[in-house]
């Protein structure tokens, strides 16, 4: 003897179960791959603490050095000597190209070649990241 | 639904014809014995499960399974200035088994010995059979092992991770990183002062979460350490010493940029850590240092105001005090300036110095300049300076070049840079530190003018004296030697020597302090030299050639020609 309205409620509690079980299953899985992702990144963690110890242990200065020596006889590396450090200002200048001559003689307009004071080069034409 | 049997019930019950009244009465009390049958039961039931739990609560438990994890207390990784490691942690996995657990012994050592080569069949069986809960099969496996034990599926075996304190640079930074002892606390160097900074209590409360901790930066520079301890091992084998050791200082900010002393131990295996001769002879060794204590006699001698550089001292004649002789080891055999005394290096000169300025000051001065005193700075292992209770005259004739009393060479050092820097006490330190924190901290001790004349016979004493071995062209060097005699059965002896050289660069405007100490060297061949010139000079000739570009000083060549860096009058 079930009314409209009984069926109507049943089939609703049984709507509302299933839906509460995906849900629950869905949370599960999700659970799961978080826990999974968890132990990843547990795991990655764990080996890059050990990658930069062992980064560190095979650029030991000391390590480094007893290579040099080994392959000396095929890099030829030698350690800097002092007289090869110089700062900027101890660069000599620029020599001048005949191209800063004619340019002077001929007085091409100021973005031609972009000549400055006393002859020499002011803007270089290629730019490159140290030029400013 | 119910309510309509009950109805239907009801119903029957008025349908009957006669109603019985016993009747109801006897199925009443049937229902009476049947709720009491269930109740019955399920006490009977309920008291099972309590009896039962009762018991279990009293059995002692199963004592198979791996043994309750040991928190193993994290420590911060221990960078250098750069960010390079020097301590670190890392994980590392522990084999167990569970020999209950257990199906063939047989089969898993064989199994076991596809990945580890090295297990002992005979033990490892005894252990497999001995049906105890819990064994350790092997400790600290490489990632590859564990991996590889784990592929081969053996039942009743399992790992356990275990944090290990590792140290990159092995022995190279050994005396300052310091190490820790099993239980991961620090009980040496910069390991045991983190300890002292709360980390224990963190550790204790269960906090010291290894994400949480920042890295300690210590001021040392690894490349100049690695410099510093390459030097000093050549350097102990080249010239026979039982001993040698290094330190570059700032200057400026009091910072230890490097500092070691051989013989040392690796960290990462210190079998060898509790041997009598393993001891950082920089700040937990006491020497007599020798001539390099000469500095600080001239500096006296000046900044007391009684000599100038141009006072001359009568060095003709050796000093007869009680039934000692002081003899010039290099003597002129006659009178030398403030300077001279200096560079000749004069014990009778120094002497007249220390007489000039008196007894009481001149202990006065060295407790001043804190050579005297107990070091303050991060390492645990610092000595206590020694001096004599009373000094008399002949104390301090002898301590104006460096006998009588022992110090420190680090101490020595810290000295040393407060007559370069202008006359500031800066204590060292092994933790960065900017150059106002230092100014901060610092204490003047000496005038401008006197670390004006220090440069100046530095520089001197490098350009004739007997520092001429430590130049290096471009890097402005000034040093002072220091050849001691040491005490031998309570007599200096004629043929041990402790050998100093505190060298400081660039001497323009003096940067760096770099003290080097040889005990008991001897000549590197028959006939050759000696004294500190030949062996500790030359230590730290090459500490500052190989090290200078990377601390940063530029080299500059107009200064090459004449040592007259400061106008004197």
């Amino acid at each position: 003897m079930f009314r409209t309205s009984d069926i109507v409620l049943i089939a609703v509690m049984v709507a509302a179960a299933a839906m509460t079980y995906t849900i629950k299953r869905n949370a599960e899985v999700q659970m799961a791959t978080v826990h999974k992702i968890k132990a990843q990144i547990h795991t990655e963690e764990d080996t890059i603490d050990l990658l930069k110890a062992d980064w560190s242990l095979l650029t030991q200065p000391e390590r480094l050095q007893k290579l040099t020596e080994l392959y000396q006889s095929q890099l030829e590396l030698e350690p800097v000597g002092a007289r090869q450090i110089v700062g900027l200002d101890a660069l000599p200048p620029r020599a001048l190209t005949i191209e800063n001559l004619t340019a002077e003689r001929f007085d091409l307009g100021p973005d031609d070649t972009g000549l400055a004071d006393g002859g020499v080069a002011a803007k270089d034409p290629i730019k490159t990241g140290g030029i400013q | 639904m119910i309510g309509r049997l009950l109805r239907r019930g009801a119903n029957n019950s008025e349908a009957g014809s006669i109603v019985v009244d016993g009747a109801r009465k006897a199925t009443g009390g049937k229902a009476k014995t049947r709720v009491l049958m269930t109740m019955a039961v399920f006490f009977g039931i309920y008291s099972t499960i309590a009896g039962r739990l009762v018991y279990l609560g009293y059995q002692d438990p199963d004592n198979s399974g791996a043994p309750a994890s040991r928190v193993t207390a994290s420590r911060p990784d221990i960078v250098d200035r750069n960010g390079e490691l020097l301590a670190t942690d890392i994980k590392t996995a522990s084999l167990y088994a569970e020999p209950r657990h257990i199906v063939d012994a047989d089969e898993a050592i064989e199994k076991l010995s596809t990945v580890l080569p090295e297990i002992d069949y005979e033990q490892t069986y005894h252990k497999l059979k001995s049906g105890a809960g819990f064994v350790w099969l092997q400790r600290q496996l490489t990632p590859k092992q564990q991996n590889e034990i784990f592929q081969l599926g053996i039942p009743g075996i399992g790992f356990r991770t275990e944090k290990r304190r590792f140290y990159p640079s092995g022995d190279t930074s050994a005396y300052v990183v310091g190490m820790t002892n099993i239980d991961n606390q620090g009980i040496s160097g910069m390991e045991k002062y983190i300890d002292g900074q709360g980390l224990t209590d963190l550790q204790a409360s269960g906090l010291a979460v290894a994400k949480d901790l920042a890295p300690v930066k210590l001021s040392i520079d690894l490349r100049v350490q690695h410099i510093v301890h390459d030097e000093i091992v050549v350097g102990m084998q080249k010239y026979h010493a039982i001993a040698a050791g290094a330190v570059v200082l700032n200057v400026k900010t009091g910072e230890v940029l490097a500092m070691a002393s051989v013989p040392d131990f690796d960290p990462n295996n210190p079998y060898n850590a509790q041997d009598k001769d393993r001891l950082n002879r920089m700040s937990a060794g006491l020497y007599e240092m020798g001539s390099t204590f000469k500095s600080f006699t001239t500096a006296m001698a000046l900044d007391s105001g009684k000599m100038t550089l141009a006072s001359k001292l009568d060095a003709t004649r050796p000093i007869r005090i009680g039934h000692q002789t002081i003899h010039d080891f290099h003597g002129k055999g006659r009178w030398l300036t403030v300077p001279e005394v200096f560079i000749y290096s004069s014990n009778i000169g120094s002497a007249k110095e220390a007489e000039a300025v008196g007894i009481e000051g001149h202990r006065e001065f060295l407790h001043r300049l804190g050579v005297l005193e107990k070091m303050q700075t991060e390492l645990p292992e610092v000595a206590r300076p020694t001096e004599p209770k009373v000094w008399k005259q002949v104390n301090s004739i002898t301590i104006a070049f460096g006998h009588g009393v022992s110090t420190t060479p680090l101490q020595t050092a810290v000295g040393c840079a407060a007559l370069m820097n202008g006359g500031y006490l800066i204590e060292p330190t092994f933790l960065t530190r900017s150059q106002e924190q230092a100014m901060a901290v610092a204490k003047k001790v000496v005038s401008d003018k006197t670390s004006d004349a220090m440069r100046y016979v530095y520089a001197l004493n490098a350009e004739k004296g007997s520092g001429r071995n430590a130049r290096v062209p471009g890097y402005r060097v000034g040093g002072k030697t220091g050849t001691a005699e040491k005490v031998v059965n309570g007599r200096y002896s004629k043929d041990k020597n402790f050998n100093a050289f505190v060298a400081a660069f660039p001497m323009d405007d003096p940067q760096y302090i770099v003290l080097t100490i040889a005990d008991e060297p001897k000549p590197e061949k028959p006939g050759m030299g000696g004294t500190a010139a030949s062996n500790a000079g030359i230590m730290a000739h090459n500490i500052i050639a190989r090290s200078a570009a990377m601390l940063g000083v530029k080299p500059d060549f107009s200064h090459e020609n004449g040592a007259t860096l400061v106008s004197m009058e």
